[in-house]
């Protein structure tokens, strides 16, 4: 069943990109195919795998209870955050940050997280900005570049 | 004789320090990634590229460590397997039926030996097969044109559709998802932008690697996030080795397992864990009842394993002589060589002999290192299982943060790699496979290239693209591809393979 549901899904998706490859506007100086059939092609061929998806739907995937959501969205929201905080508050404090929470998801103590996560976080970023030169961003607060 | 000398200057290349370094770190970094369960060579290999680009590799170098890597990980995925009954990739689930018998039995030491040993013979003859056909099928395929070209994508995808998971429509969806994802960013023909919905960060496409970490490393954790396993594993290894009488018993499986591995590895979509199961199963039907599979047959061992190293060397000669990858990892590969410079490509034995000989060479050399690698130190590597999952999985999200910051210097990277992380989770619970996705993405800018080249010289005409002996074939062998799953249910139940993620 769900898996039909995806297969609609599918199907809304190749339409929709089907209809962007339609909204483009082609200048004069193109070559004779352009940038739109190949396009067309993909959502062409999407549509039949979707309808052949809903025709043959597998058994339904197992998912995990319920209870396990709430830990799901955190860990989801806080790469969102990491992506959003990296650059302000610098590689070390966020990956810190970042790794202790998904230690103490994994079944860590508090403080074997924290050490781990801190430790790892200084070890890279010690590692790749002065071993290999590679820049991480250093950040305004602990501003040890 | 031009082998010889070609061989002689790739030795040249391989045996350099700093090229004798990266095989040694590339196959200590790739036993490690096959011993350890949950991190897989695609995501391995996805991770250390960044660092070859930062480190300013010339691309010889870059592509040895990172072949190091692969076939490193087929050597590391049978020690968990026969020790623990715990595969560490998917091409050695089919290792764990005999050689954890064998071990339960106190026979882990002739298993361990013959898997290395096995995987040693076939590594090196897979090198030798990579050696003497990849000339001559670039010769063969210098003179294809567009026309060919785009009929051999095709080619490339039906495969890989037909082979790479068990639903092909699911597959399908993969493969067209990644083409989807390698139309956004400026058309480079006409110049204008698809797909981008006004973001600038989006003008020069998703970046390969921003994609491979997202979907495979990414997803891989949140998976393991949800699953309760046992932190941590002891176990304790024995003595290793094998008695002469064993070797030569398992000899004629391991040759059987490298010429069917090899073969298996060429083709698109179907890799190392298609050759190891299949090979597992021929000598089952071989030896029959006078054999004892299922219940520690040293043989049982040695094929799978040889097979799937087998599969590794033979999955680089589509690579190197056609530019098309046939999987996750090899399309990793392309794209870190195109990022270099580097086309792969029939041209290339002629423009960039240093890469391809190089790395021929660097293979000979990688697997007798693994070979000496192994056998001592087996005993090391298991006790790396005592490493705690949460500090291990953080871990290999660090590293893939710095990995996807180093492309580009942006965190709207990062946030792309946390949308394809979900995609990738998603993907895995409803079974779809992940490896096309990738494919997809690497070779699309190359299919809709050729198409429109095809249709500049013909002028719009579409027949066209069937009008050359060779570009027919193709098309012929594209369509007989889509029977591939009903000839190769007879050898492997579909549903004990898993998703082909080498």
């Amino acid at each position: 069943m769900s898996d039909r549901v995806l297969g609609i899904l599918v199907l809304l998706l190749a339409l929709g990109y089907g209809w962007l490859a339609n909204r483009l506007e082609v200048g004069f100086f193109s070559d004779p195919v352009g940038p739109k059939p190949f396009p067309y092609l993909i959502a062409a061929c999407t549509v039949l795998a979707a309808l052949w998806l809903i025709a043959r739907p597998d058994p339904n995937p197992q998912w995990p209870p319920r209870a396990f959501g709430p830990a799901f969205a955190l860990v989801l929201g806080s790469l969102v955050a990491y992506a959003y905080l990296v650059v302000p508050l610098g590689f070390i404090l966020t990956t810190t940050l970042e790794m202790t929470l998904l230690s103490l998801l994994f079944g860590a103590r508090w403080w074997q997280g924290l050490g781990g996560a801190l430790a790892f976080s200084l070890g890279v970023y010690l590692l790749f900005t002065y071993g290999l030169s590679v820049p991480l961003p250093a950040g305004k607060l602990l501003g040890l570049a | 004789m031009d082998i010889v000398h070609a061989l002689t200057n790739g030795f040249g290349v391989a045996l350099q320090p700093i090229n004798l370094l990266l095989v040694f770190l590339g196959c200590l970094v790739g036993t490690l990634i096959g011993v350890l369960p949950g991190i897989g060579p695609i995501s391995g290999v996805a991770l250390l590229v960044p660092l070859t680009f930062a480190l300013k590799l010339p691309p010889e170098s870059a592509i040895i460590l990172l072949a190091g890597i692969y076939y490193g990980a087929m050597y590391g995925g049978s020690t968990t397997s026969i020790l623990l009954n715990i595969p560490g990739e998917t091409s050695s689930v089919v290792t764990t039926l005999d050689g954890n018998q064998m071990a339960k039995q106190g026979r882990a030491g002739p298993a361990l030996a013959v898997a290395a040993w096995g995987s040693f013979i076939a590594g090196t003859l897979s090198v030798v097969g990579l050696m003497l056909l990849g000339p001559l099928l670039a010769k063969w395929a210098i003179r294809f044109g567009p026309a060919e070209y785009f009929a051999l994508m095709i080619f490339g995808f039906s495969t890989l559709s037909a082979l790479a998971g068990k639903n092909m429509a699911k597959a399908l969806i993969s493969t067209l998802l990644g083409l989807m994802l390698a139309t956004v960013g400026q058309d480079p023909q006409s110049g204008i932008s698809r797909y981008t919905f006004g973001l600038l960060q989006l003008e020069d496409g998703i970046d390969f690697l921003v994609v491979a970490i997202g979907l495979f490393a990414v997803s891989e954790v949140l998976v393991l996030l949800e699953e309760k396993t046992p932190n941590a594993v002891r176990t304790r290894v024995g003595r290793i080795y094998l008695s002469l009488k064993e070797f030569v018993f398992s000899l004629s499986s391991i040759l059987r397992g490298s010429v069917l591995g090899f073969l298996i590895g060429v083709l698109p979509g179907a890799g190392a864990s298609i050759a190891s199961f299949v090979s597992y199963t021929l000598e089952k039907q071989l030896h029959g009842a006078r054999g004892s599979f299922g219940q520690g047959d040293i043989r049982g061992v040695a094929a799978p394993e040889s097979a799937n190293n087998a599969a590794a060397g033979g999955a680089m000669i589509p690579l190197l002589t056609l530019g098309l990858p046939g999987s996750g990892t090899t399309a990793i590969m392309l794209g870190a060589l195109v990022s270099l410079g580097v086309t792969p490509g029939p041209q290339m034995f002629q423009q960039h002999p240093a890469v391809v000989w190089g790395l021929i060479a660097s293979m000979y050399v990688g697997n007798a290192m693994l070979l000496m690698l192994n056998l001592p130190l087996v005993g090391l590597f298991v006790r790396l299982l005592s490493v705690p999952r949460w500090f291990l999985l953080p871990s290999v999200l660090a590293v893939s943060f710095i990995g996807v910051y180093a492309v580009n210097n942006n965190p709207f990277d990062l946030l792309l790699m946390t949308i394809f992380g979900l995609m990738g989770y998603l993907m895995r619970k409803f079974d779809f496979p992940l490896a096309p996705v990738l494919l997809g993405l690497v070779l699309g800018y190359l299919m809709e290239i050729n198409l429109r080249r095809a249709m500049a010289i013909s002028n719009g005409d579409v027949s066209f693209l069937f009008s050359s002996p060779i570009a027919i074939g193709l098309w012929l062998l594209a369509g007989l591809s889509l029977l591939a799953p009903a000839i190769l249910s007879r050898f492997v139940k579909r549903e004990a393979l898993g998703d082909d993620e080498i």
